[in-house]
This record gives C-alpha cells, structure tokens and sequence, in this order.
C-alpha cells in the first residue's frame, strides 16, 4: 500500500513541546509504519464534530522515539539554503491569488456556459431546433461580454501544513533527520514503557494510549480503524511489587471492557515478559 | 498531492498548496462524512478483510488530506499581532461574535485559541507580515504557555466543536473570600455596596441593619475603623445600668480597644457613657433609701413625701403624691384563716425560699441584675443552664429544641463529615492547579451575552494523564474559587479527553427518626 523506504524523513514539528505531523505524505510514511498517534486538528470537511478529527497527529513518545531510532541512519533532508525575502514572498502570494483569480474566473465562465448550455438543450429538444440555436449562441455571447468573476467567489486554500514557500524558514530545520529531533534527556519517555511498546509493535501489533482504560497502552492487533483492540498493556518492571487491588482492578477492568490485561515486564535483554490474569472460574 | 509522491523525497521541497482549478473544484465537494462500518475481531488474512481495510484506509486519507478551500468572501481577515498575542479582525465579524472576541479601542480582537478555533473552521483568516498563516503556523505561533497551552487548546477545541460557549476563566472577576463571607452580590455593584454600606454606620439605620452590614460593620469595629463616635447606635430599650457597674463597664470598654471582648463590653460602655448625670453619684446606700409599703396598715399618711432628690436622675422634680386614691383599691381587710389554714400557712411560710435570704439575689445590685439573674435561673429550669450557654463553647445541642434521633446523633456526633468548601478559605494559594475557563452550555449560545455571560455551566479544569491527581487541598481550593460552579477536571490523555468531578457526598445514614 504505502511502501515508501523508511528513508524518508518525517518532519516533527514540536508544538509545545508536543510532537506533531502536519504533512499528509509524514501522516502517511508513520501509519504504514503501523504507528497510529492521535488526530487532534477539527476535520476541514466537517469541522463541528469530534467523531473524527483530522490533522495534526500527535505523536506518543515511544512513537517518536522509535522513529528517531529508525531514522537515526537515513540520510536526512539537506535544507536547501531557500529563504527568500519576506519582501519577495509577499508578492509572490500576491501574483498566485492574481493567477489563482485569473485561472478560477475562466473556470467559472465556462461553468457558466455548460450550465446554461445544458438547460438551453434539455429544455427544448423537440420544438425548432435553428431558433433555439440562434438564442443560444447569442445568450452565450451575451454571458461571454457580461460576465465578472466577484473577488469575494475566489476560492482561497487555507493551508494545513506550513507550505513550503512559507516565510518561516526555521520549519525546514526539523526535517532532518540525522538531527535528533529532541536530546534523549528532553525526552521523558519511559524506558520500560518504550521497550514494551517497541516490543509489540515488532510483533505486528497497533499500539494506542490507553488511558481510558487505566493502562499503558491499548493493543490492537490489525490497523485501528478496522479492529478492536484485544490487550490492555500494563507496563510493569519485573522486581517491581505490585499490590494485590491494583492488580484485580486492572484484570476487573479488563474484562469489564472484553479485554484481556497484559502485564508485560521489560527483560534485561530486550525482551518483555507477558502475563495476563483469568478468572479460574472456580468455585 | 500525487503527483508529489513521485518526485525525489530528498530534492523535493515540500507544499500542499491546490492549484486554481483544484479550488474551484473544491467548492462543491461532499461534506459528509463517510461511515465507519464494523470493526472486525481478528485479521484472518481474508481478501474481504483486506479489501475494506483498504477502503478504510483510503477513506481515511481522503478525509484527512482534504484541505480547507473557503471562498474569499465568506472568511474574516485578521492580523496577528505577537507582542500582545492576539489577533486583530480587519473585516467585519461573522456570526462567532456573539460569543467569541472583545472590543478594545474602537477595534476587534480574537484570543488565541478562539482565533485558531476559527482557522480550523475555515471561518477565518489570519495573516502575518501580509501572508496568510497556515493551521500548523497558528498552533505554533498562538499556543504558548503564555496563552493557551496546547494541552488547554485540545480542551478548549473539543468543547468548542460540541457547541459549548468557552470562555478564558479570570480568576479576579471571582469575589475575594471577604467579599464572599459577607455575601455581597457579584463584583458589578460592589463599589454600590460599599457607599450603603457607609451610610450604614450613621446611628438611624441601627434598627434595619441587615445581617451582612451588620457583619461588616462589626469587621470595621475589629479594624479600628470604628472608634464609638456613634453611640446613639443602641435601641433606646436597653435595660438600665447603674451608676456603679457603668464604672467598671468603663474599664472594659477602653481595655476592648486594645483588643479584648470588644463587642459586648462596647454596647455596654456606650450605653454607661450615655447616663451624663449619674457620673457623680458613685455609692449608694440602699439601706438608707426607703421604699413605700402602701398595704401597710400603720402607714396612716395618705400622702407619700417627696423622694430625696439626689436619687433622681438630672432636674426630675417629683412633689408629694397623694396615695389616699391607691390605697382604696388595695384589699386591706386581714384575711381570716382556720387554725388549720394558719398551721399550713406557718408551715409553708418556713418551707418558702426567702427571695432575701437568697445569696445571689442579695448580690444584686439592680433590678436589672436581678431580671438577669432570674432569667438566668428560667432558663436553667427549662432544661438549659445558662451558663453554658454564655460562653465562647456552648453544648452541641440546645435542649429545648426537639429534634429527631438521626438528626441530633448526626448533631453530636464528633466527627464529622464535611463539605468540600469547609475549611477552603483558609488554605494559602497554590499555583500548581488553576481553573483554565468557563464553560456555558450549547443552548445558551442563542441569547448569550459576552458582556453578561452570567453564571457558567461549569468550570474546566486542564491536566494530563502523566500529570497527578489533584490533591484535597487543590480541589477545596478550586471549589473555593469557582464558588457554586461544578470544577471539572479535563483530562488530557494523548488525543482522549475525559471529563471528571469531584462532588461531595453524603452518606446515608439508617437511624429511623
């Protein structure tokens, strides 16, 4: 579906302090590296609606670890030394919404004419042809001398991502990937949880956040979109005690929602140990 | 966008800009969201699985890419000005007006986040340096700590897209603990309040003080505010007391200004203060003053002299009365007793408690003393010693007061339960957790005012899931301030958002009444 080589960079950009991918083409190159993130933008189709919302996608912080990590090698993004002047660019913007008008308002005349051509034709198929000609080429002469494109029908974009022509020349700078994205101190990703979530990911599972669910991550076995989620995972070191309530909530939790708890221990070499709770159905 | 995918990722440079006939054609593009079908348990490999996972996908993708086309018509310019992060209107509003915005010399201006609430709804457009920001420009360059975190502008978005009016909370338009203790209405009319409360403290209005006046009157009092110029401030039926206690009530007054039972010791030497004449006159002997015995049958006058004057009050001149008049309707006949009746009568005479052999009443100094002293004595025979009751610490209940069981168990029961504002305004500010807006419900939006928005629905509270949870401290104090408006705790968990609260509770309790 989506093979591009893991080489392409994906451009984070931090929004306070926040992980985030604008670019369709990033969305892209990180769902088919089955990372799933979080829309968090309104939906430009539909925006008063939380059912589905659209870009920019939040990343976890294991996702963007990961990522760093893969991408740590790839030959990243050169910038390409374009700054333009702000001078330059603002005319620039100027002379693309001319053409834009100009290309638009020509689309309109032509819209125009096929609309009243079909009305002209569907209308009067039967009775004399030649007449009906006759008052058609002169209403589509008419329209062609009369018609004005309004400037308020232009149709403006009203960009998502920063295009890149934008003015904001520091935007290129994150696209590179052989610079760390944020210093691993920066990060305050938990190094188990990390090695949990690199662990089933490698595994073929879809991981989201499962704080709705009182746990660390909710694992999907397929894409998300078409599959239910089957584990709640419960990051848990492996000599770490845990209370006998705090394990019998998450298991009554987990069965409440039809999932099954996994406990998964980070190992000393990068493996993670799985347990899950089950009733025993004694009596 | 395809045809971008083709070229070199690494030369490419990268935008998502239509071309003109791409906007065109977007003006009449579907705006409906496709359905999500049922998700599927397991992949089983299975073609049809793949095949709706791929139109899942692409549908997906369609939406997402999908980039907002306005004409230019239908969107509100605006400039953003950084230095004072927010965003000027340069044409006329639209319709978000009613609840979104303020007016600031003459000119309009958007929040932040409303501004970039307005972006993603393809209502506005914001331009900077003469070029248009894209969303990503605007979530970098508005959401700041400064402003609105992003964490609170994922808050703010949700809410906004439900319908809810969301408005930036401020903490100072709350009314202070004071101004709450005293129960004044909201901070419009205060500065009204405050000159009532002014001519409040002139002597006339004594009578129809309100409770909070009075309140605050008495806080003045605590300040030192109040000096007794306005003595006059009694009711006039306060029982009179003597020359001799007001000599002592004196001392108690002037040791209250230093800080002691200044109230009661207040009234009381006002009221001393008031008696100019009896200043002077400072003992007396009562065994010295005679008091008529009208029934008397030696008493042969039918005239009473004159009182001797220096026992009177100021220039009060009272002649000789003549007593011949009450003495008519006094029954002077002896009363004629069996021996039987007499030896009851000699009996009951040696049972009865002398009111003058009583140590406490020959204690008293005054008919007033008295009066109290019997009051006091009423009041312990009907089952409430008064004692008790006259202190700082008084019994948990007052037994005249019939109540049921469960009620006086709850009463008296040593520990309590309590509410969440009990004890809030004592707690010193943190700045660890604070109330981020007011939230108004979606139906309100038709008549709703941004110059009264009245009472919100209820108030947001911002955190993550990484974050802790508030302590008890952190939610008395939020409940404090956010007065009777519900706190509600959004929590932030990566794109979820969970609303909580924290209310109280009361137990139930069984005892049958």
């Amino acid at each position: 579906m989506d093979d591009r080589p893991s080489s392409h960079a994906v451009g984070v950009s931090l929004c306070d302090s926040a992980p985030l991918l604008w670019r369709v083409e990033d969305l892209r190159t990180v769902r088919s590296q089955g990372l799933v993130g979080a829309l968090l933008g309104s939906l430009p189709r539909t925006p008063r609606q939380n059912v589905r919302l659209g870009r920019p996608l939040l990343l976890l912080e294991e996702e963007e670890t990961l990522l760093r990590e893969r991408q740590a090698a790839a030959a990243g993004y050169q910038q390409d030394g374009r700054g333009a002047e702000l001078r330059l660019q603002v005319q620039q913007h100027k002379e693309d919404q001319q053409r834009s008008y100009e290309e638009q308002s020509v689309l309109a005349l032509e819209d125009r004419k096929s609309a009243l051509l079909r009305a002209m034709t569907s209308s009067h198929t039967e009775s004399g042809a030649g007449a009906q000609g006759g008052a058609l080429r002169g209403r589509l002469e008419a329209l062609d001398r009369s018609f004005t494109f309004p400037c308020s029908a232009l149709a403006v974009q009203l960009s998502t991502a920063r295009a890149g022509l934008s003015y904001c020349p520091e935007a290129r700078v994150v696209l590179r990937a052989d610079r760390p994205i944020r210093g691993r101190d920066e990060l305050n990703c938990d190094a188990a949880r990390y090695q949990v979530f690199r662990d089933l990911r490698g595994r073929g599972f879809y991981l989201t956040s499962a704080g709705k669910f009182g746990g660390d991550f909710l694992v999907y076995p397929g894409d998300p979109l078409r599959f239910h989620a089957h584990f709640i995972a419960v990051c848990v070191s492996e000599n770490e005690s845990v209370g006998l309530l705090d394990l019998l909530s998450v298991a009554r939790l987990g069965s409440n929602v039809k999932k099954t708890v996994l406990l998964c221990s980070p190992g000393p070499d990068g493996r993670v140990l799985y347990t899950s709770l089950q009733w025993s159905g004694m009596v | 966008m395809a045809d971008q995918n083709k070229k070199e990722p690494e030369l490419k440079f990268y935008n998502e800009i239509l071309t003109p006939s791409e906007l065109f054609a977007a003006r009449s593009r579907s705006r409906k969201i496709p359905v999500r079908g049922q998700k599927d348990f397991f992949p089983d490999d299975s073609d049809e699985q793949r095949r709706r996972l791929e139109q899942s996908l692409t549908e997906h993708w369609s939406l997402i890419s999908e980039e907002r086309v306005e004409k230019l018509g239908n969107l509100v310019k605006a400039t953003w000005i950084p230095s004072q992060q927010i965003v000027e209107l340069q044409s006329p509003a639209g319709k978000f007006w009613q609840t979104m915005g303020f007016s600031a010399t003459g000119k309009q201006f958007l929040l932040p986040e409303e501004a970039l609430y307005l972006m993603e709804c393809g209502d506005l457009q914001v331009l900077h340096q003469d070029l248009p920001l894209s969303i990503q420009d605007g979530y970098e360059k508005f959401l700041s700590s400064s402003t609105v975190s992003l964490l609170q502008y994922q808050v703010f978005g949700h809410l906004k897209r439900l319908g809810y009016v969301v408005h930036r909370f401020d903490p100072s338009s709350q009314p202070s603990s004071y101004a709450r203790q005293l129960n004044l209405p909201q901070s419009r009319d205060r500065a009204e309040k405050r000159g009532k409360r002014k001519r409040s403290d002139s002597p006339s209005t004594t009578s129809s003080h309100t409770e909070a006046q009075e309140e605050s009157d008495r806080m003045e009092d605590k300040r030192g505010v109040h000096e007794g110029e306005d003595d006059e401030k009694l009711p006039e039926s306060h029982p009179a007391t003597s020359p001799e206690t007001s000599g002592t009530h004196n001392a108690a007054a002037s040791s209250a200004g230093a800080g002691g039972t200044w109230w009661m010791a207040d009234v009381l030497g006002d009221q001393s203060d008031h008696q100019p004449t009896s200043g002077s006159s400072s003992h007396r002997d009562f065994g010295s003053i005679l008091f008529p015995d009208l029934g008397s049958r030696e008493h042969l006058s039918s005239c009473l002299a004159s009182p001797d004057p220096s026992l009177l009050p100021g220039s009060l001149a009272v002649g000789v009365c003549d007593v011949s008049h009450w003495r008519q309707r006094i029954n002077l006949r002896e009363v004629k007793m069996s021996p039987k009746e007499q030896e009851r009568e000699e009996a009951r005479r040696k049972r009865r408690w002398d009111v003058n052999k009583d140590r406490q009443v020959r204690r008293c100094r005054n008919w007033a003393e008295y009066r109290e002293l019997l009051a006091r004595r009423g009041g312990r025979r009907e089952g409430r010693p008064a004692h008790l009751w006259n202190r700082e610490v008084t019994p948990l209940h007052d037994p005249r007061q019939p109540i049921p069981t469960g009620q006086l168990l709850e009463k008296i029961s040593v520990i309590e339960s309590t509410h969440l504002l009990e004890g809030a305004s004592r707690l010193k500010d943190s700045d660890d957790w604070r109330i981020c807006f007011n939230v108004y419900q979606p139906d309100s939006v038709a008549d709703f005012k941004k110059s009264d928005p009245g009472k919100p629905y209820s108030r947001m509270c911002v955190c993550s899931f990484g974050g802790p949870v508030p302590d008890l401290r952190a939610i008395k104090q939020l409940a404090l301030q956010s007065g009777d408006v519900l706190v509600v705790f959004a929590v932030v968990d990566h794109g979820d958002i969970s609303f909580y609260t924290f209310k109280d509770f009361q137990l139930p309790t069984d005892v049958i009444p």
